[in-house]
């Protein structure tokens, strides 16, 4: 199910064909899914392999609630459809942003896009149109676990043939659900969602609630909205032209207006959401156009609860004006959505969910719709690391090559790859001890080019293989961190205090840190590092050579400071600590990152290692060496 | 009540020659005898001495005693055995103390030595023509006189400063001491004096000898030379000055008696070390670090070591080749002050990779350059404090104190200036931290490195003018040497200044070119 890095880039220009090429396959292949897609979102929503449809159908539903989150996966997603899916990738971010619960594991969708068969299939069907997209969103680093489900399930149902940058989307929008939602994907989303939500809505409502994240709701909702009203609009449109989605768009947003504020925030998304579902997707496929990029991942989700929620009614106006950005993601879903309103609708009513990811799809579309597509709007609301296109080149070794990578607040990221991969560096460019070549990070919402002292303020960084000043005792080194941070003397006496305690380093903080053995080092930088409580924690490193009993000590301290709202993004080898702890993951090999995502997208049943060791390459059986047996002596 | 207090007394005396410290108190009660020997020998001779002559010496050597029992206990910290806050638990009886406490306190080492001075020096008055009786009252004044006032001292220690100083604080005392007293004793010693009190000293003799301070020598040497008026008033302040003091020391004991402080929470953060004593900024942090550095890592140490002595050896093939004295003791105080301004050129090199906290944490330009420069200061002016009155010493020509101090200073300054800016635009690889300073770093190109030479060049040529106006003031006169002076110090500063701004901005703007380099070096 996993696809190779190569399918990327051919999803990518497969979901945008798809949705025009496909709407007709769409339109059947839906219809057979959406029969066949309700039963098995419920049943295939948690696993992985027909993740792409039931996580498309979830996504609606959770993408919804959580598709301002997803907003980037659904971006990526939309913008890869929006040249031609708009509304695939609307579902797609609509199912990222609708499906919190569930993992989203992106070529599953798109597999079952693209076979269109029934057995899985409905996730297949919507699998090759949902794998290009659903590539594109996961790589975008969404954080739509949840939606991922629910959406894939609704893409399957409900707009195969859209479906495919849909159920990308979904995908996508599920990993990303939690953040910011895309507004362009949102019109997908819509469909998505509506779809999703009508079968998976239970699944998803529980996990959307938990993974509520107002942008992504936001989107989702608008993509639903629009797609809703977009279907309902231009019902009777069979493809989808940018244009028409605009309208559609317009008009869902319209609806979505009328129907209910739309609030850009989660918690009024919900209603809208429910209402976004209803609409059906023909508005989101014109609204899409404009806004797919920005919920990619919302939109599948929505893309789905919307084609599934046609029938509702209620959904219509928020629908409506999600529909724009969904109807940009999908095009192809809206058309399919046309033909088939009525299991649309289903999804519609279940969707709590998704109605808040439609809202903010709704927003988002409104946005979209409005022309400008925000790149990154959402970024600052819930993003703590958004890399873009990164590269750094030492001579002719070209250490990182075009690394994107979107860090949502409050997450457990782990970065995970081969030596002499790029983490390093990256981590590095991250923490301004390094210049990129060419690219951007934004931290918390600051440009780091624009204003880099305040970039740094807001982040700890415990890099790797670099000395530090291990002529002073462990008390002093630890009043050097702090006073060079700005904090007066009494804050560090008694943050040193509370920190010796608790990585066990009292009777040793009089001790000079060259005495210490390597985990004590790099533990008092582990500290050192967190004195001034930032935000962000970039850790190169941290577990190496540091014993259990103090990996599990820093890892409880971690794990509370990620509940509190702060982001930690790290890089191991560890593989199992990684898939113990992390909530998401990206593995870059080579200088490019190769998955993307949530722990279980990115593992696709297999365990992290094993699907380390498979992206990775291992040379597999190693040849010669005979003469080692040989003993010479 | 005395004969206990005494008992304790005879007691501590004895227990000081116990214990693990017996040969370090044996040697210290050696030495102390020593001295006390070596200065009995020296009043005696001025047994031959002309009476004014006489008068100066003992009176500004008083003088200097009382002041050093004053202050000494501050500086040093030393901790008084006979404490009066120690009998604060036994009930005693305050009105008791204060001479029970005083006559305990004659009964030590040091008051047993001064005991022997002032005896040689009342030894001294009486062959001079003074009556014996007059004599000896004024000899025990001047010794109650400084016993009370050192057991003052030893009470304004233990009112104002804590009892645990840090090793860092002493240090410090001990360098502002010897910046400040070490110029002035060679500036007397090198006073020709000829049978002949110089002049400038007459007026200090005199003024010091109607002050408290010296009021007890004077009157017995004004009464030897039969000067009526000085001696009755130099014997009244005499008088007066014991009184007060007799009553101030018992305003002390009544006070450390029955009160005590209130218990503030204890600001001194132990384990700190240098960082406890500067302020808790970016700047402390950074000359903490940088204090900490260079008196500990062997890198660091060799570059202060070689900087006298190569100051100092230069002189030598000039004396060699026939250059006269006077001109050859010029060399060394330039040559050290542009040296030590030239070391922390490369700063930035000797971080190593461990630059990364200052570049991560996004610490100013500002307080970087500037903590960086402290150590070198911290250094650089107590050796050149010893160094130009030395150098005049050789010289001979005292008028050139301003002037020299004046080139030093610009020298020393505006190298440092020019330095904090090469240390972040032209950096080089040096040994790593832990290697041995002799060890030659890998260099991966073979770019040259202006760092070093422009660093040398820059200094000299910001110091042109101060250079200029000293040779003017040596060869003119020294009209010149006031303007030398204050040219020298202004420019000085000035080029700092603009130096530690300059290097600061290219420092925050260079943080990652800065840690590619660490990396690589």
């Amino acid at each position: 199910m996993t696809a190779s890095p190569d399918d990327r880039t051919a999803q990518v220009d497969e979901t945008e064909t798809a949705t025009n090429k496909t709407s007709a396959k769409r339109a059947p292949a839906r219809k057979q899914s959406s029969g066949a897609a309700t039963p098995e979102e419920t049943t295939t929503a948690g696993s992985a392999a027909k993740k792409t449809a039931p996580r498309t159908a979830a996504k609606p539903a959770t993408a919804k609630k959580t598709a301002a989150a997803r907003k980037p996966t659904a971006k990526q997603a939309s913008g890869a459809s929006r040249a031609a899916s708009g509304t695939a990738t609307a579902a797609k971010a609509a199912a990222e942003k609708a499906a919190p619960a569930t993992d989203v594991v992106v070529e599953p969708l798109n597999r079952a896009l693209a076979e269109n068969s029934g057995a899985k299939t409905s996730a297949s069907s919507a699998a090759p149109r949902s794998a290009a997209a659903a590539r594109t969103a996961a790589a975008k680093n969404s954080a739509a676990r949840s939606t991922a489900p629910k959406s894939a399930s609704t893409a399957r149902s409900t707009a195969k043939p859209a479906a495919k940058s849909t159920a990308a989307k979904t995908t996508a929008a599920k990993t990303t659900a939690a953040k910011t939602a895309a507004p362009r994907t949102t019109p997908a989303k819509t469909t998505a969602s509506s779809a999703a939500a009508k079968t998976a809505a239970a699944k998803s409502a529980a996990a959307k609630a938990a993974a509520t994240k107002a942008a992504a709701a936001k989107s989702a909702a608008r993509s639903t909205t629009a797609k809703t009203t977009a279907a309902k609009a231009a019902a009777a449109k069979a493809a989808a032209t940018k244009a028409a989605k605009a309208a559609a768009a317009k008009e869902a947003k319209a609806k979505a207006a009328a129907a209910e504020p739309v609030e850009p925030e989660a918690v009024a998304v919900e209603a809208e959401a429910a209402s976004v579902e209803t609409a059906p997707e023909t508005p989101v496929i014109e609204s899409t156009s404009q806004i797919e990029t920005q919920s990619g991942t919302e939109i599948e989700p929505a893309v789905e609860s919307a084609t599934v929620v046609e029938p509702a009614t209620v959904v219509e106006p928020a629908a409506a004006a999600e529909s724009e950005p969904a109807a940009e993601a999908e095009p192809d879903s809206a058309a399919p959505v046309l033909v088939e309103p009525p299991s649309e609708v289903e999804t519609a009513p279940e969707v709590e969910l998704e109605v808040v990811e439609v809202v903010e799809a709704v927003m988002d579309s409104d946005d979209a719709a409005s022309g400008a597509i925000r790149p990154d709007d959402g970024a600052s609301a819930g993003e703590a690391i958004r890399i873009r296109g990164l590269v750094k080149h030492f001579g002719d070794n070209r250490a990182v090559d075009g690394i994107d990578l979107t860090v949502p607040a409050g997450s457990f990221y782990g970065v995970v790859g081969p030596n002499g991969a790029g983490k390093t560096t990256t981590l590095s460019i991250v923490a301004g001890l390094l210049r990129a070549d060419a690219g951007s990070v934004v931290i918390c919402g600051i440009d780091q080019a624009s204003d880099p002292q305040a970039a740094k303020r807001v982040m700890g960084v415990l890099p790797d293989r670099l000395r530090t000043f291990d002529r002073l005792t462990g008390r002093q080194l630890l009043y050097y961190y702090g006073l060079l941070r700005g904090l007066t003397a009494d804050v560090i006496e008694k943050r040193a205090a509370d920190l010796a305690r608790a990585f066990d380093l009292g009777d040793a903080l009089s001790r000079v840190v060259s005495d210490y053995s390597a985990g004590m080092t790099k533990k008092i930088m582990l500290a050192g590092a967190m004195i001034h409580s930032p935000r962000v924690l970039v850790l190169d490193e941290p577990f190496e050579s540091v014993d259990p009993v103090s990996s599990a000590v820093i890892l409880d301290i971690l794990r509370a400071y990620v509940s509190h709202g702060g982001t930690v993004i790290l890089s191991s080898h560890g593989m199992d600590l990684v898939e113990r702890v992390c909530s998401r993951v990206a593995i870059i090999v080579g200088g490019e990152v190769l998955a993307e995502g949530t722990i279980d997208e990115v593992r696709a049943g297999q365990t992290l290692e094993a699907r380390f060791v498979e992206l990775a390459g291992s040379s597999g059986e190693v040849e010669g060496l005979e003469w080692l047996h040989t003993f010479s002596d | 009540m005395a004969a206990h207090v005494l008992r304790l007394r005879f007691a501590l005396l004895l227990g000081a020659v116990r214990g693990e410290r017996r040969i370090r108190t044996l040697v210290a009660f050696a030495a102390i005898v020593a001295i006390t020997v070596a200065v009995c020998l020296a009043v005696l001779s001025l047994d031959s001495a002309p009476v004014p002559v006489a008068r100066a010496v003992t009176v500004l050597g008083g003088a200097a005693l009382l002041v050093g029992f004053l202050v000494g206990p501050v500086l040093v910290g030393a901790v008084d055995q006979l404490d009066p806050r120690r009998f604060a638990v036994f009930g005693v009886d305050e009105r008791q103390m204060p001479w029970v406490l005083a006559l305990a306190s004659l009964v030590s080492v040091p008051s047993l030595a001064l005991l022997a001075v002032y005896i040689s020096v009342c030894v001294v008055a009486i062959s001079a023509g003074a009556p014996w009786a007059l004599a000896v009252l004024l000899t025990i004044v001047s010794v109650l006189t400084t016993a009370l006032t050192s057991r003052i001292g030893m009470a304004i220690n233990a009112l104002l400063l804590p009892e645990r100083r840090s090793r860092e604080l002493t240090a410090l005392f001990a360098l502002a001491l010897i910046v400040i007293a070490f110029p002035v004793a060679v500036f007397f010693g090198s006073l020709r004096w000829d049978g002949l009190v110089p002049d400038s000293l007459a007026v200090l003799t005199t003024a010091i000898g109607y002050s408290p301070f010296g009021a007890a020598p004077a009157f017995l040497f004004s009464v030897a030379a039969g000067e009526a008026g000085a001696a009755w008033v130099s014997g009244i302040v005499a008088f007066l000055t014991l009184a007060l003091l007799w009553l101030a020391w018992t305003w002390v004991v009544r006070r450390l008696l029955t009160t005590t402080e209130r218990p503030v929470a204890a600001r001194e953060r132990t384990g700190l070390g240098w960082f406890g004593l500067l302020p808790s900024n970016a700047f402390g942090a950074i000359a903490a670090r940088s204090l900490v550095y260079w008196l500990r890592d062997r890198r660091y140490i060799m570059n202060i070591i070689v900087v006298p002595v190569a100051g100092v050896l230069t002189v030598l093939p000039l004396i060699v080749a026939g250059v006269p004295i006077e001109i050859a003791a010029l060399v060394p105080v330039p040559v050290m002050a542009l040296f030590f301004g030239w070391l922390p050129h490369n700063d930035v090199a000797y971080d190593s990779t461990a630059l990364w906290t200052h570049v991560a944490s996004g610490v100013r330009g500002l307080p970087d350059r500037l903590g960086r420069l402290v150590p070198v200061l911290l250094v650089a002016v107590p050796v050149l404090a010893i160094a130009v009155p030395l150098s005049l010493l050789l010289i001979g020509d005292w008028s050139l104190l301003l002037p020299l101090g004046g080139l030093a200073a610009s020298l020393l300054f505006s190298a440092l200036g020019v330095s904090s800016v090469l240390s972040v635009v032209a950096p080089y690889a040096v040994s790593r931290p832990g290697d041995s300073p002799f060890q030659q770093p890998q260099r991966p190109t073979s770019r040259g490195t202006y760092g070093p030479a422009a660093a040398f060049l820059g200094a000299i040529v910001f110091s042109a003018p101060t250079i200029w106006l000293f040779a003017a003031t040596i060869i003119e006169g020294s009209a010149y040497a006031p303007a030398t002076f204050w040219v020298g110090i202004l420019a000085g500063l000035l080029v700092l200044v603009v130096g530690a701004v300059v290097g600061g901005r290219i420092f925050e703007r260079s943080g990652e070119r800065l840690m590619e380099f660490v990396e690589t070096a």
